[in-house]
């Protein structure tokens, strides 16, 4: 089976988290999630907003 | 004959140069960052709209302390969605398919829920090792099937991937080498075997997103488990 071919593993691994750290991150942390608007009858307006939890 | 077959899953290269790379890299195209001064469009608000539905559903299990792993999972999500869906394209290659790939997330993800957990709360951790109301007679064998458990697990994580979609495209090239090579011959065998290919590439997109989605499933309870 070629995909249990050593030679290639550690280069795919370098790779792929390199890919998977730098450039992907970036492009879902620029999605915001803010918070529904409320209708006008609303007493309590519901705040739901939630950012990326750094801790 | 068989190694034939099993040809389209060698890591291809041109000229000396790893193709995987371009392969990797097809998700970050597909994923324009969104910036406040352009308008969003339906591609934009779609992807908007599954990153927050998923996030909130696989968080929603995790306590609070785990809400930082928010980054990594949905990252991982897209990532692994983007790389099996592409793959069921004509003529792509699926790096998913490469158990080094598979292995290289599995591993050190699940090494972190690991190590998080026993820095945190060690003996919780360990509890896991012992089910509640185990007679004593079987202690020790039970710890030590639950210690071979906990071990297997990123192997099974990396293995499960990697079977799932080579499998499913090894069945479609063989189904339409089938239909191909019947079609002179034998139509009517012919047309039942496309039949088949169509029923099996539904199914293979299916896999690809169930997969996936069991993938960074079993990672966040994993990290359920030691938060």
């Amino acid at each position: 089976m070629p995909q249990l071919n050593p030679a290639p593993w550690f280069l795919i691994l370098v790779f792929s988290w390199l890919i998977f750290l730098a450039l992907m991150p970036p492009k879902i942390l620029t999605h915001q999630f803010p918070h529904e608007p409320s209708t006008l009858t609303a007493h309590k307006p519901k705040a739901n907003s939630w950012t990326w939890a750094w801790q | 004959m068989t190694m034939n077959l099993f040809n389209q899953f060698l890591s291809p290269t041109f000229l000396g140069l790893p193709l995987i790379a371009i392969a990797l890299m097809a998700p970050c195209l597909l994923y324009p960052s969104p910036a406040p001064w352009w308008q969003s469009n339906r591609w934009m608000t779609l992807q908007n709209w599954f990153i927050g539905s998923f996030i909130k559903q696989i968080l929603s299990p995790i306590n609070t302390k785990g809400h930082s792993w928010a980054l990594l999972l949905a990252t991982l999500m897209v990532f692994l969605i983007t790389l099996n869906t592409l793959g069921l394209l004509p003529y792509t290659f699926t790096p998913t398919t490469q158990l080094s790939l598979n292995m290289a997330f599995a591993v050190p993800l699940w090494l972190a829920t690991v190590i998080m957990g026993f820095r945190n709360s060690p003996t919780h951790a360990l509890g896991h090792l012992l089910p509640e109301g185990t007679p004593t007679p079987l202690v020790p064998i039970l710890i030590i099937i639950e210690s071979i458990s906990l071990l297997i697990r990123p192997l099974a994580l990396g293995v499960r991937l990697t079977a799932n979609l080579t499998a499913g495209h090894l069945l479609i090239q063989l189904v339409s080498s089938a239909a191909f090579s019947l079609l002179l011959s034998q139509t009517t065998a012919a047309s039942l075997a496309v039949g088949l290919l169509l029923l099996l590439t539904i199914l293979e997109i299916a896999v690809a997103m169930i997969q996936a989605y069991v993938f960074v499933l079993l990672l966040s309870l994993y990290l359920q488990e030691n938060v």
